[in-house]
């Protein structure tokens, strides 16, 4: 008994835990690019589109995951979209309910969680096969570590071109901003770097 | 006249000023994924060129016919997303009866082509801009797939190349994509300012 | 008849959920739709507000068509900035093509239509740290005060000096440029339309 409990207790853990590096989505996955590249020019929006990612990926996870054993097979994609696109639907019209600036800043990005590859491939891999209490947590895991990865893209992104994080100053005012990293060429260059960066770390972790 | 060259200052807008993959980061999925041999890569631009054709085209019409009269623009994301699936399916269905040696060569970029943020933002975009015509929206739709294949089949054709070059063991495979890329998008911002 | 069967037992679950997903979005939609566009106006009365910062309130005061090049027409919206029940200036907005994309901007004008108050940018997706300069004070002063007519572009001179001649944003003279031939095709059109209106004077 204690041991049942001892080894469900260690597998949310290392569910919870697994999105934050081992299988990060951003980083070691690849999943969910456009996001990361397209709202990453500063913090603030990045935090947003984390956590709207994270509503919808926890919403669709308990749905898909109630719901798993009616699924019919050819139907099954079907379903995620429609849940997906309903929760999408939900997080934009709250943002452009009380975050009116923040949802103008990420634009088309909002609806376009719709098909991040994120949420349906954790629909598919996760939420489908297992109960509910796992589906919630290996989705606030997945969802924390894009939020993560997204975080800390934005800023050194902001950093160089700005010379400020979170709109605070950093850096005196000699300090000539880079532009071009607020631009698209410099989101695809820092993300290639970043994600070289990350190989190199758990090479040598291995 | 004028409706000509409105027609044509949109596709040429669209495939290369406002390039989905390169400035709007759209599509960068199957970009890094299918971008490895120019063959297979130009296979997917097809497809996709074909889906965002049909669907760009059929959500504007939803769009303005059936949503804005009835004021359900509030319901546009679930009835984009069914659209574009629905489309894809109809050409999954169509090729896999007429031409099924077609279907051999890009059939299975088809499923994948659902989830292809290219489609889904394209349409946004058409709506977003306030594009208010038929034709235009389109020329918009195919010639964002046509700026899809020109993105992707360039980059195949880096890679091709890259093979032979000695890169950096933690940047082979995708880090070295996404720098490239980048190099890419710089080129690509020169197209900036033509359109006035 | 066993088709109909057929269908239902492998969609009935489709069917309900669309039911379900559609009412949730319902609610939400009722429930904060009048904020989402209180949201949009309070934007566009802030950026007024801004520009003629003794204003009380705005009204709307008309809907205008202005003509842009290559026979395309928008829709321009007149707001007429009202103090103590007097007319302190008018605002509209108005629109056309950047650099990489369309610029909104609100212009605003005093009450007799003779001077800018100044511009703000709605919305505009301009190269960071060249064209969106256009956002920044430092070119934006130069249109408080200027005649309301037709405005010209400069390459250098002095920006202090107020008056019709605008001097461009260095690196960026495209943007600068967008900024000013949107507003020389919307300012005489819209002055001669509410001068036909009779919302305001005629030059005597």
């Amino acid at each position: 008994m204690t041991s049942d409990a001892l080894t469900t207790t260690s597998l949310y853990k290392r569910t919870l835990l697994a999105g934050l590096w081992r299988e990060n989505p951003v980083f070691r996955l690849l999943l969910g690019m456009c996001p990361t590249l397209a709202v990453t020019a500063a913090v603030k929006p990045a935090l947003t589109m984390g956590l709207s990612v994270v509503f919808v990926l926890v919403c669709s996870n308990i749905v898909v995951s109630l719901m798993r054993n009616l699924l019919k097979p050819h139907l099954r994609i079907l379903m995620f979209t429609l849940t997906i696109a309903t929760f999408v639907t939900i997080a934009d019209l709250f943002l452009k309910t009380f975050v009116p600036k923040m949802s103008e800043t990420l634009g088309p990005y909002v609806p376009l969680i719709i098909v991040n590859c994120i949420i349906i491939c954790r629909a598919e891999a996760c939420a489908s096969k297992n109960n509910v209490i796992i589906s919630i947590i290996d989705a606030l895991g997945m969802g924390a570590g894009f939020t993560l990865a997204l975080c800390i893209l934005a800023a050194i992104r902001e950093f160089i071109s700005t010379g400020a994080v979170m709109e605070i100053k950093v850096l005196p005012a000699w300090f000539v901003p880079w532009a071009v990293l607020s631009m698209p060429a410099g989101a695809f260059i820092t993300l290639g770097l970043t994600l070289g960066l990350v190989n190199l770390i758990s090479k040598k972790r291995a | 006249m004028d409706t000509l060259n409105i027609l044509l200052m949109a596709f040429i807008s669209i495939v290369l000023v406002n390039n989905l993959v390169l400035t709007k980061f759209l599509g960068i999925c199957p970009y890094l994924g299918v971008s490895g041999r120019i063959d297979m890569a130009f296979g997917m631009g097809l497809a996709v060129t074909f889906v965002v054709t049909l669907s760009g085209t059929m959500t504007w019409m939803i769009d303005h016919w059936i949503l804005m009269p009835m004021n359900l623009e509030v319901t546009r994301y679930v009835c984009y997303i069914l659209v574009i699936a629905g489309a894809v399916q109809l050409v999954e269905m169509y090729m896999r009866k007429f031409s099924p040696s077609l279907y051999e060569s890009f059939g299975i970029f088809l499923p994948l082509i659902t989830t292809n943020c290219a489609i889904l933002g394209l349409c946004l975009f058409i709506n977003l801009w306030g594009i208010d015509n038929l034709p235009e929206a389109a020329v918009l739709s195919f010639g964002a797939g046509i700026g899809f294949t020109m993105a992707i089949c360039i980059m195949a054709g880096i890679r091709e190349n890259l093979n032979m070059a000695d890169v950096p063991k933690c940047l082979r495979g995708a880090p070295i994509t996404l720098i490239t890329a980048g190099l890419l998008t710089l080129a690509f911002m020169g197209f900036a300012g033509m359109i006035k | 008849m066993s088709k109909i069967k057929l269908f239902i037992e492998q969609s009935w679950l489709l069917i309900t959920a669309s039911f379900f997903f559609g009412l949730l979005i319902a609610i939400t939609n009722t429930a904060w739709s009048p904020r989402i566009e209180q949201n949009k106006t309070t934007k566009v009365d802030d950026l007024m507000k801004d520009l003629l910062p003794k204003a009380e309130k705005f009204e709307q005061a008309a809907e205008l068509q202005i003509e842009l090049e290559k026979g395309k027409e928008v829709t321009s919206n007149i707001y007429k900035a009202v103090a103590g029940g007097q007319c302190l200036g008018w605002a509209f907005n108005c629109e056309g093509p950047g650099f990489a994309d369309k610029i909104e901007l609100i212009v605003a004008v005093d009450e007799r239509f003779e001077k800018f108050a100044g511009y703000a940018v709605l919305s505009s997706n301009e190269t960071p740290g060249f064209g969106d300069q256009i956002k920044l004070s430092y070119y934006r002063h130069q249109f408080a005060g200027a005649p309301a007519g037709k405005l010209e572009l400069a390459k250098t001179g002095d920006a202090e000096k107020i008056n019709s001649e605008i001097v461009a944003i260095s690196g960026a003279t495209v943007s600068s440029n967008a900024v000013v031939n949107i507003i020389n095709t919307f300012v005489v059109q819209v002055k001669t339309q509410m001068q036909e209106k009779g919302l305001i004077g005629d030059d005597k």
